[in-house]
């Protein structure tokens, strides 16, 4: 979130308006303006959308993230298929500019209920779902080159930490070790203007995949044992949880390591910690962990750890296909042993949670499993 | 004796001897009995031995003797009796229906064939639980006294079976049938009153059928009928007393049948068919009051009858060896070629001559003498002969006009093509094709107004709300009616019987609102010599041609195998001196493959200026529903800049507004200020297509302006149908 204007209450008097705020509005009108030059002098107008498909990102090898491309999409509004989604952006500029001017942030439903409403004369609703309006702000971001937070928008939380930390959240001193059961609520902003480190003992980040495994970890104290952090991002981690893991990383200089299930989705999850998401590439400065390490889990463990026939699950035919992409991905292209590690899975022909391991013993992830990858630095790179 | 029984049947020696023995047991009191005729028990062994039954022989039953008793000639009309539904008349509903229909199909072949400006009055009442009484009145020839117990009482007697010649009954089944059926039900007399001459009282029958002798039977005036009195009291006691309603008219005939009935509107009821017999006659005033005393007038719209047609000799290729022989027998002629020339159709004594050189015959042999061999050369010479296609003012097409015109007053649309294909001939008879097509509009569903609603939903006996409007209207589909459900807010299982008022409102205004040009089905008329065929569409070959047509090519959707979707009517026309129908209740038109070709040749012909009309209008309305997404989106764009920059929201809309026009100027040449199209071009769609613009509510549409290429049709009198 950008600043947050300390006169937010002062009931219609000015705000301040920071700087980054000023840039953020100085883009909008750029936009508008635009529109009212073409309707002057007779032009459609039309919006250059930085492309945020796999075209149009690129793998940048020395330092290992994805970064956007210079490829845009035009969305003009006097197109048959682009006119709505063009309104659409207007729309979600407008009720940016409104939410800086008057010094507030909103969740993207937030913005979503705020612009939603009945064309005038029509029965179509500007907005059908969240999903329309989460993807036309990702847009608007790339778009005026602004992040979601300097929009004044964020997302639900989600994703939680366990560990020897201790941060000042939003002026909240808050211990990361003296959260409870459900640890700390990773927030949907975690920049240095909300969030600072004021104590770390951790030696290291273990980043898992979803809550079930993460509240393993937790209850067995691993974190205590092993002395590190324990995080999950509830499946494809969200952008907080990305942007403090690599704050974490950078500034602390915690290595990180990824324990998440062996499937295309749980590569995925990794590589987009790693290097970036495609989608939004253009974030990956501030998120991509390059030096993020995967150690688990593997195809082999099911030989390996001798598991049992009933924990399989078989690949159906979308898994197959998603496995062949990521092969075909670039920065996995390269990498003999991901090639060699995602050939075994299809190869074997199913695939394995992490939960699975819980069929050999409640713990055994956590007392077994891990220690002894992390003993013998056998992971996935 | 015995042993020369078993001779015969060698094969079975063994077991039949152990039967034998058995049987001798079991027939010991028989034995008894025959004693004294040992020949008769012996034809009984043989007849044990013939059946080979292992164990026991059956008894016999009866003997031939005995069963001569009961063999006796069965009457057609006993027949028809317990087969009433090879008639039309297998349920209540549609009893009613065939009833009107043999009726005025009746009356309109008398008046054609007199010269006379069909006027007919149809009077449907109710006489008591599911009990109707339909009376039908033209104002035909009359019938002559002597004829009409018999036209009206006994089945197959007419004078139209025995002919080649277009009209619409064939058999003489028909309304004698009706009139039985109506006597079985309800034990109440047919009642017919009949003038033929302006200068003579009206004669009076009551007639009952004798199904087993198949003879009428006349009830009053001792077995002579009466003569209806003088207009004045007297005669207005006779027709009270009687539950008569002559209209007086010089001549005429008036039917009227009490039958067990079933009356509901909707479609196959006797609203839809006199609504389409209108259509396919547009020379014919209809009055019709219906059970609730709603009357309906259907006024002419030509005053000129059709075209006589002529009766014909039959065409060689449609006769048959048996045939040939029986002619050549029966001939009157003393030269073959005599005899070519004057039994059939199309042959001059050139081709005459022709034919008996192929047969290897003189021209001038005795047909009379002609052998078994000769006829079969003469029969194969004749078949191999190129002989052209029988006369063609024998079958009288309703033309292209006059298509248009029936097709346009009753449904509202916004293209229509005709197209009368030239006749052809099925086994040597003559017909020809006639294909009419409607696009566009609204569906029946949309001008239904709430009062004949509410009564569809009192009388309808479907279960469910979405099989009442299925089965109800045409031109509502599954997905029409799904549509109208749902916006409506009811489920599909809602009964439509017990809706409150409120939920009528609802489904009413739903029909109007839902736009129902995606679901609806092609709604098809068929006709046969200008009669609305109302049932067995699956078995009728004008429907399997349409199914069969390829409606995509022409701009339509079509689920493989089905009618296409789409707001389109087509109509097809058989007319033939002998239309071939699958059964005698002529339902359907039999398949033959010359009448198949036909058939699609028309409907590719209409088709095909379709598919014209559909494309342009799909350009337009494309362009024009682009304009529309523009349109829609610019006051949101303009709002939205307004807030960001403060730019005046209206002249930024003015001028989005601008370029959004010069964007989409391609839908501004073909739509006028109203919004509808309007083709400059018509031309090119030729002489048989009529295009409408219709804007204006759709009562108005009968009186709707008309433009096209027909000038005729916009200058003629448009027939009016209003309620009282």
């Amino acid at each position: 979130m950008a600043k947050k204007p300390a006169s937010s209450k002062s009931g219609g008097a000015p705000v301040n308006v920071s700087v980054k705020d000023k840039k953020t509005l100085t883009s909008l009108r750029r936009v508008a303006d635009d529109v009212a030059t073409c309707a002057d002098s007779g032009r459609a107008p039309h919006l250059d959308v930085p492309s945020r498909s796999l075209s149009n990102v690129r793998f940048n090898k020395t330092k290992r993230f994805l970064e956007m491309g210079g490829g845009t999409n035009r969305r003009e509004l006097f197109n048959l298929s682009q006119a709505k989604s063009y309104m659409q952006t207007l729309l979600i500029s407008s009720g940016c500019k409104r939410l800086i001017e008057q010094g507030k942030t909103t969740s993207l439903r937030g913005l979503y209920y705020m612009l939603k409403h009945t064309i005038e004369g029509t029965k179509e609703e500007t907005f059908e779902d969240q999903e329309d309006s989460d993807s036309v702000i990702e847009d608007v971001e790339v778009t005026l080159d602004s992040l979601r937070e300097e929009m004044h928008l964020y997302a639900s939380n989600r994703g939680n930490l366990v560990g020897p930390i201790t941060f000042i959240d939003n002026g909240d001193t808050i211990d990361c070790t003296r959260m409870g059961s459900a640890g700390y609520s990773i927030p949907s902003i975690c920049e240095p203007d909300v969030i600072q480190f004021k104590d770390c003992k951790a030696d290291f980040i273990l980043h898992v995949e979803k809550d079930t495994v993460w509240r393993r970890f937790a209850e067995d104290k691993f974190w205590k044992k092993h002395n590190c952090i324990v995080s999950h991002g509830g499946g494809q981690p969200p952008r907080g949880v990305r942007r403090l893991l690599h704050r974490l990383h950078n500034e602390l200089k915690l290595p990180v390591y990824c324990l998440l299930d062996n499937d295309p989705w749980g590569y995925y999850i990794y590589s987009v910690l790693k290097q970036g998401s495609i989608n939004l590439a253009f974030e990956s400065v501030r998120m991509g962990i390059p030096e993020a390490k995967y150690i688990g889990l593997r195809s082999k463990d099911f030989d390996r750890c001798k598991l049992s026939n009933s924990v399989k699950i078989n690949l159906n035919d979308q898994d197959i296909k998603r496995a062949k992409q990521i092969a075909e991905y670039p920065w996995f292209k390269d990498k003999k042993p991901w090639q060699k590690e995602i050939q075994t899975m299809l190869g074997q022909g199913f695939k394995l949670e992490v939960e699975s391991l819980i069929s050999k013993d409640i713990s055994y992830v956590t007392e077994e499993y891990v220690p002894a990858r992390l003993q013998d630095k056998d992971w996935l790179d | 004796m015995e042993e020369s029984v078993l001779k015969r049947t060698p094969a079975k020696k063994s077991a039949p001897k152990s039967a034998e023995k058995s049987s001798k047991h079991e027939d010991a009191e028989d034995e008894a009995v025959a004693v004294a005729e040992p020949e008769e028990q012996a034809e009984d062994k043989s007849a044990t031995n013939g059946h080979a039954a292992p164990a026991k022989a059956p008894k016999r039953r009866a003997t031939a003797e005995k069963m001569a008793e009961g063999q006796r000639d069965i009457s057609v009309s006993e027949f028809f009796a317990k087969n009433r539904h090879l008639l039309g008349f297998d349920n209540p509903r549609k009893a009613l229906l065939t009833t009107v229909k043999e009726a005025v199909d009746n009356s309109l072949d008398a008046c054609e064939e007199a010269g006379i400006l069909p006027e007919i009055w149809v009077h449907i009442e109710v006489t008591g639980d599911n009990r109707y009484k339909a009376g039908i009145q033209d104002n035909g020839p009359g019938i002559v006294k002597a004829q009409i117990p018999n036209i009206f009482g006994k089945l197959l007697y007419g004078s139209k079976f025995h002919r080649l010649r277009m009209s619409r009954g064939q058999q003489g089944i028909g309304i004698s049938a009706a009139g039985m059926y109506g006597v079985l039900t309800t034990g109440r007399p047919v009642k017919i009153v009949s003038r033929h001459d302006p200068k003579k009282p009206a004669h009076y029958f009551e007639l009952q059928i004798d199904t087993k002798k198949n003879k009428p039977e006349i009830l009053n005036g001792k077995g002579e009928g009466e003569d209806l009195p003088k207009p004045g009291a007297e005669y207005e006691k006779f027709v009270e007393k009687r539950g008569l309603e002559w209209v007086e008219t010089p001549h005429g005939t008036r039917v009227t049948i009490e039958l067990e009935a079933k009356y509901q509107r909707g479609r196959g009821s006797v609203d839809d068919y006199l609504e389409q017999t209108a259509i396919a006659n547009p020379h014919v005033t209809i009055h019709y009051k219906d059970p609730d005393g709603k009357e309906y007038h259907y006024a002419r719209a030509v005053d000129v009858l059709p075209p006589e047609p002529k009766e014909i000799l039959p065409h060689p290729y449609g006769i048959e060896l048996g045939n040939l022989v029986t002619m050549l027998q029966s001939t009157k002629a003393t030269t073959l070629s005599q005899f070519l020339t004057s039994s059939f159709s199309r042959v001059s004594s050139s081709k005459a001559g022709d034919v008996c050189e192929a047969a290897k015959l003189s021209t001038r042999a005795n047909p009379g003498r002609i052998g078994r061999n000769d006829s079969e050369n003469l029969y194969k010479a004749l078949q191999n002969a190129k002989i052209p296609p029988p006369s063609t003012d024998c079958v009288c097409p309703i033309g292209v006009q006059k298509l248009l015109q029936g097709l346009h007053h009753v449904v509202p649309a916004e293209f229509y093509v005709a197209e009368t294909r030239p006749p052809s001939v099925y086994r040597g008879n003559p017909f020809l094709i006639e294909c009419a097509l409607a696009y566009g509009g609204s569906s029946q569903a949309v001008k239904i107004s709430f009062e004949a609603l509410n009564e569809m939903l009192n009388e309808t006996d479907a279960r469910t709300l979405r099989q009442f409007l299925i089965n109800g209207f045409s031109g509502i589909g599954g997905d029409a009616a799904d549509k109208i459900l749902t916006e409506a807010g009811f489920g599909t299982r809602a009964s439509p019987g017990k809706l409150k008022k409120e939920e009528i409102v609802k489904l009413h205004e739903a029909m109007r609102n839902v736009n129902l040009e995606e679901g609806q089905t092609m709604n098809v008329m068929r006709f046969a010599n200008r009669v609305p065929l109302q049932f067995q569409p699956g078995a009728c070959a004008i429907t399997q041609m349409i199914m069969n047509t390829n409606w995509r090519a022409y701009g339509l959707t079509q689920s493989r195998g089905g009618l296409p979707s789409g707001p389109v009517t087509v109509m097809v026309h058989v007319a033939s001196v002998w239309v071939p129908f699958t059964s005698e209740s002529k339902e359907a038109v039999a398949s033959y493959p010359e009448i198949q070709k036909e058939i699609r040749l028309g409907l590719q012909a209409v088709g095909r200026k379709l598919s014209m009309f559909v494309r342009k209008r799909l350009k337009v309305r494309q362009e024009g529903e682009r304009r529309n997404v523009f349109l829609r989106y610019l006051g949101e764009v303009a709002t939205a800049v307004n807030e960001i920059n403060g730019r005046d929201r209206n002249k930024l809309y003015d001028a989005l507004l601008k370029v959004a026009k010069r964007k989409t100027e391609v839908a501004d040449k073909k739509i006028d200020e109203s919004g509808k199209f309007v083709d400059e071009e018509e031309a090119d769609f030729g002489e048989n297509v009529l295009i409408v613009k219709h804007d204006e509510p759709l009562p108005a549409a009968t009186g709707g302006t008309v433009e096209g290429s027909t000038s005729s049709a916009s200058s003629a009198k448009k027939p009016k149908k209003k309620k009282s």
